[in-house]
C-alpha cells in the first residue's frame, strides 16, 4: 500500500512538472526573457565595484604562473586610475571546451549573478554567432570615443569587425597574427638544401620526400585541415594553397568553399602525401600539443622535419623547447628556419593567412541603460591600451614577478654547463625574469603581444628578444588579411553537423577511402540544399 | 475507500474482520522512523526529482536566453535524423555484444581459475587481471591508441612490419571493420577480471559433495565442469545478464576516448551523439539535447520493466 502511495505521489509530481512546463509559457512564447530594456541614461554614473571576466590560455599569467600578483597589481593601478576600488574576478577555462563552457555560461546566468561574466574574449567567429543575439553590448561609441583612440597604429583591426549597420560588438586589442611553416635547420642540412631553395610546392614536396623514411616524416599538423577553427587551412597552408574549405567571400560574393575545385586539388595533394609517407599518419588525430611535442621530441628517429605553427613568440617557444630536448643543441637560435610562402600560396592567397583578432566582448545586461557597460569598458578595455602600467600588466604581467626594472642577476639551467646561461640587469633597465613555474625559461609576454597591440606601450618598456622580433617581422612581412568568418542562422544551426561531415570527408579522402571528387560530391549531396541556404543568408546581409 | 479518516478493515483467512489502525495514526505511532526518513527523503527529492522538472524543456527550443515552445517539433526533428537512429542502433549492438562478450569471457576465467589448484599462481593471475579495471577509460584509451598508432611510434604497426607480417601499417582506429572488434577486445582486456569476481564467488559456494560425486560417477574433469560448474553458474549468470541489460544505453567514455569522426557510422552512440550536439555546437539547442535524454530514458525505462519481468521468472523475485 505503502509503495502504491509513494508511486502516486511521484507520478503525480512528475506529471506535475511536464503540466507546468506545459503551462508556464509566457503570452509572447518566451521564458526566462530578460526584463524589458528602460529607457537609457547617462553613462557614467555607474561605479563599478566588481569585475569578473573569462579568458582562455591567451592569459598565460595563468594561476601557477603568478595570477595572484597580476590580479593585485591590476586592481591597486586601477584603484589609482579610477579613485575607487574594482575587484577583478578572473575565470579561466581551458582552450578545448572554450566555447561551450561559455555558452553554457551565458545560457544558464545573468549579468549580476556570481561567475557570470561582465567582460570575456571570444574568437572572431564565436563574435559572429553572439553580435546578433542581443546578449552583447554595442561597444562602438565607448571604443570611437576611447582615449587610446589618438595612438592607434593598427586602426583597421577593429574597423573590419563592425556589422553592416556600423555596431561593433567585439574590442580587439591586437591583430590577429598567424602561422608561419618553420624548418628544422638540421634537416635541410640532412637533405642539402637550403630554405632559398624551397619555393614552390614541388620544391617543398621534393624536400619532405628526401626526409621521409619511414620511421620519420616530412611535416606534422593539427589536423589535415582544422576546420573547426579559422582560417582553417593555417596549419598546411602549403597542401590547402587556394582553397578555403568553408563560406568566404570571393569576389564580392559568397561562396562554399568547400565545393570548389581548390578543395578538390588540395585533397588529392594531401593524399599523395598521406600515401607518400611524408605526412605524419598522427597528423588526423593530434591535437596542437600533441603535433608540437612530436615536432620537437627528443626522440627526432620518430618526428618530423617541418612544422606550420604561430608566428612571433612561438618560434621563441619551439627553440626553446628544442633545447630543453636537447635537439640541435649546437644550432643555438638557428634550430628553426622560416619559410617564405611558397609560390601557390603567393599567387592565391597573397601569402600566410592573419587571422581576424580573438576579441574582447561586454555582456549587455539589457536593462536600456549603458551606463554598467560603459563603465566595464572603461575600467577594463580603455586601461588595458592606457600605454603605461595597466597596458604593462597586461603585456608583461606582474612587476617584480614577470618583469623588473630593477638592478639583478639570475642564471638558467644553472646545473647544465652546456645549457647555463648568466643574466645581469643594471638598475632601471627594463628585462623579463624568469617564469615563476620553470625558471629555467624566460618569461615572454602575458596576454597582450606588444608587437601585435594595435596601440603601442608608451612608458618604453620593450621586450627585446631578437629571436621573437625576427618571427614577428618575418610573419609581418609575409602575411595578408583571412577572409572574414561567416555568420548567418542556418550556418550557426548547422555548424557543428557542417564541421563533422567536412572533418570525416576530409580525412577519408586523405587516407584514399573516398577520392577527393566523391568527398565533395557526398557533401553537396547531404549538405547542398544548407549551404545554398546559408549562402543566400550570407548575400542578403 | 479513504487513506486517511476511516479505519480500514482487513480480512483473515479465516474470513474473520478485524479493524486495522489508519494510515494517519500508524503513521504518528511510528513517527520517530518517519522523522529519521525525512531527511533521506527530502535528499531523494531534491537530489533526484527536482532536476527532473527539466525534462520539461525536452518541448522547448532553449538556444541562449531564447527558450520557447516547440511542442513535440524536437521529437519530430529527432526521429527524422538518421544519425540519430545511427547511434541508437550502435548503442544496442555496441553494449549488448559487449556485455555477452564479457560475461562469456569472465565466466571462461572463472572456471579456469576455479580448476587451478596453485594458489598462489591462482591469486597472482586474479591480481593481474583485477588491475586493468582500476585504470580510467583516458588513459586506457591513451595506451591502445599510441600502441595501435599507425605512425612509426605505434608498437603493433612496427613490430608486425619488423616480423614481416604487414608491408605498411594499418590504421586500426580509424577503419570502420576494425574498430568495433578493437572495442571489444579494449573492453574485454579491462573488465573481464573485475567481472569474474562474482562468479568465482558464486563458484566458491558449489558444494563439495557434488563434485565428490561426479568424481565416483567417474567423470573427467570436462565433464565435471559441463555438468556441475557451468549448471550451479547458470542462475549468476542470467542474473548478471539482466542487472547489466537495463543499462544498456548508458553507454559514453568507453566510445568516447576510442571513436573518431572516420568511424562514426560504427562507434558513435546517443551518449556521444548528444555529447557532440551539446557540447561542441556554438550555440546549442539544449530543448533538443533533453528531448534525446528523455527518449533516451523512457526507452532505458522500458528496459528495465523487461529486465524486472524477466528477473522475476527467473529468479522469482524482480531488481526493484
Amino acid at each position: 500500500m505503502k509503495r502504491k502511495i509513494v508511486s502516486v505521489i511521484l507520478a503525480v509530481s512528475m506529471c506535475t512538472a511536464l503540466l507546468a512546463g506545459c503551462g508556464s509559457k509566457s503570452s509572447d512564447g518566451v521564458l526566462g526573457e530578460m526584463e524589458a530594456p528602460e529607457e537609457g541614461t547617462e553613462s557614467g554614473d555607474f561605479e563599478l565595484d566588481n569585475i569578473n571576466i573569462i579568458v582562455d590560455g591567451t592569459l598565460t599569467a595563468t594561476v601557477e604562473n603568478g595570477q595572484d600578483a597580476f590580479v593585485e597589481q591590476w586592481e591597486s593601478a586601477i584603484a589609482e586610475k579610477l579613485g575607487h576600488e574594482v575587484k577583478l574576478n578572473i575565470t579561466q577555462l581551458d582552450h578545448s571546451d572554450y566555447s561551450g563552457t561559455v555558452s553554457r555560461t551565458l545560457t544558464t546566468g545573468a549579468p549580476g549573478d556570481e561567475g557570470y561574466p561582465d567582460a570575456l574574449i571570444m574568437s572572431a567567429t564565436m563574435l559572429r554567432q553572439y553580435q546578433t543575439t542581443g546578449l552583447l553590448w554595442n561597444l562602438k561609441d565607448a571604443y570611437d570615443n576611447a582615449e587610446f583612440q589618438s595612438r592607434l597604429q593598427y586602426p583597421e583591426v577593429n574597423e573590419n569587425m563592425e556589422t553592416s549597420d556600423g555596431a561593433l560588438y567585439g574590442f580587439a586589442p591586437t591583430y590577429g597574427n598567424g602561422c608561419v611553416t618553420y624548418i628544422k635547420q638540421s634537416w635541410l642540412d640532412k637533405a642539402g638544401m637550403k630554405a632559398e631553395d624551397i619555393k614552390t610546392f614541388d620544391d617543398y614536396y621534393d624536400f619532405l620526400k628526401k626526409v621521409s623514411d619511414g620511421k620519420t616524416y616530412g611535416v606534422i599538423a593539427a589536423g589535415y585541415g582544422k576546420v573547426d577553427e579559422t582560417p582553417y587551412i593555417n596549419y598546411m597552408p602549403e597542401w590547402w594553397q587556394g582553397a578555403y574549405p568553408s563560406f568566404y567571400e570571393k569576389d564580392g560574393a559568397w561562396v562554399d568553399g568547400f565545393t570548389e575545385q581548390a578543395t578538390v586539388d588540395a585533397l588529392a595533394r594531401l593524399n599523395k602525401g598521406y600515401k607518400d609517407g611524408v605526412i605524419d599518419p598522427d597528423t588526423e588525430e593530434a591535437g596542437t600539443k600533441q603535433a608540437r611535442e612530436k615536432f620537437f621530441s627528443n626522440d627526432q628517429s620518430t618526428s618530423e622535419g617541418v612544422f606550420t605553427y604561430w608566428a612571433g613568440t612561438w618560434l621563441r617557444t619551439l627553440t626553446d623547447n628544442m633545447a630543453k630536448n636537447d635537439v640541435d643543441n649546437d644550432l643555438g637560435d638557428e634550430r628553426l628556419v622560416q619559410l617564405e610562402p611558397i609560390q601557390e600560396i603567393k599567387d592565391t592567397w597573397g601569402g600566410y593567412l592573419n587571422r581576424e583578432a580573438p576579441v574582447w566582448v561586454i555582456t549587455d545586461d539589457g536593462d536600456g541603460n549603458d551606463a554598467r557597460e560603459q563603465a566595464i569598458f572603461d575600467t577594463l578595455f580603455e586601461t588595458m591600451l592606457d600605454g603605461d602600467r595597466v597596458q604593462t600588466l597586461w603585456t608583461y604581467g606582474a612587476e617584480g614577478v614577470h618583469w623588473s626594472t630593477e638592478a639583478e642577476s639570475f642564471t638558467t639551467n644553472p646545473d647544465d654547463p652546456e645549457k647555463k646561461q648568466d643574466y645581469d640587469y643594471e638598475d632601471g633597465e627594463f628585462h623579463l625574469r624568469p617564469t615563476p613555474n620553470d625558471p629555467n625559461t624566460i618569461w615572454k609576454k602575458n596576454h597582450l603581444d606588444p608587437v601585435l597591440v594595435i596601440s603601442p606601450l608608451t612608458n618604453g618598456f620593450t621586450d627585446t628578444d631578437p629571436l621573437i622580433e625576427e618571427g614577428n617581422k618575418f610573419f609581418l612581412a609575409n602575411c595578408v588579411d583571412a577572409p572574414a568568418a561567416a555568420s548567418s542562422e542556418t550556418l550557426t544551426e548547422y555548424l557543428e553537423d557542417l564541421t563533422t561531415v567536412k572533418t570525416t570527408l576530409i580525412n577519408q579522402a586523405v587516407v584514399g577511402e573516398i577520392t577527393p571528387e566523391e568527398a565533395v560530391e557526398e557533401y553537396k549531396a547531404e549538405f547542398g540544399d544548407i549551404s545554398a541556404q546559408i549562402i543566400d543568408e550570407l548575400s542578403a546581409e | 475507500m479513504s487513506i486517511f479518516g476511516k479505519k480500514p478493515v482487513e480480512t483473515l483467512s479465516n474470513g474473520s474482520q478485524v479493524n486495522q489502525k489508519s494510515l494517519k495514526m500508524r503513521i504518528w505511532n511510528n513517527r520517530g522512523f518517519y522523522l529519521m526518513f525525512l531527511p533521506v527523503a527530502i535528499f531523494v527529492l531534491l537530489v533526484y526529482y527536482w532536476p527532473m522538472l527539466g525534462i520539461r524543456y525536452a518541448f522547448y527550443s532553449y538556444k541562449l536566453k531564447n527558450i520557447h515552445w516547440v511542442g513535440m517539433g524536437n521529437f519530430v526533428k529527432l526521429f527524422s535524423e538518421p544519425d540519430f537512429w545511427q547511434s541508437f542502433t550502435n548503442t544496442l549492438e555496441l553494449s549488448i555484444i559487449k556485455l555477452l562478450l564479457n560475461t562469456f569471457a569472465a565466466v571462461l576465467i572463472s572456471v579456469f581459475l576455479n580448476e587451478m589448484k596453485n594458489m598462489f599462481m591462482k591469486k597472482t593471475i586474479q591480481t593481474i587481471i583485477y588491475l586493468p579495471h582500476f585504470m580510467s577509460y583516458a588513459v586506457v584509451a591513451a595506451i591502445f591508441t599510441l600502441f595501435l598508432s599507425p605512425s612509426s611510434t605505434g608498437f603493433v604497426n612496427e613490430t608486425m612490419k619488423e616480423w614481416g607480417f604487414l608491408s605498411s601499417s594499418i590504421d586500426f582506429l580509424h577503419s570502420k571493420s576494425l574498430w568495433r572488434p578493437i572495442f571489444y577486445l579494449i573492453n574485454m582486456w579491462k573488465e573481464t577480471g573485475w567481472g569474474t569476481v562474482i562468479f568465482l564467488a558464486t563458484l566458491s559456494g558449489i558444494n563439495p559433495e557434488l563434485y565428490e560425486a561426479a568424481d565416483i560417477d567417474g567423470a573427467t574433469r570436462l565433464q565435471k565442469i559441463m555438468h556441475v560448474t557451468l549448471p550451479a553458474l547458470s542462475n549468476t549468470i542470467i542474473v548478471v545478464l539482466i542487472l547489466n541489460m537495463a543499462k544498456v544505453l548508458n553507454m559514453f567514455e568507453p566510445v568516447f576516448v576510442l571513436y573518431n569522426s572516420r568511424v562514426y557510422d560504427v562507434s558513435d552512440v546517443i551518449s556521444t551523439y548528444v555529447y557532440r550536439k551539446t557540447f561542441l555546437t556554438a550555440i546549442p539547442d539544449y530543448g533538443y539535447s533533453t528531448a534525446v535524454g528523455l527518449f533516451k530514458s523512457v526507452v532505458g525505462c522500458i528496459l528495465m520493466l523487461i529486465c524486472n519481468q524477466a528477473s522475476k521468472k527467473v529468479r522469482g523475485r524482480g531488481i526493484m
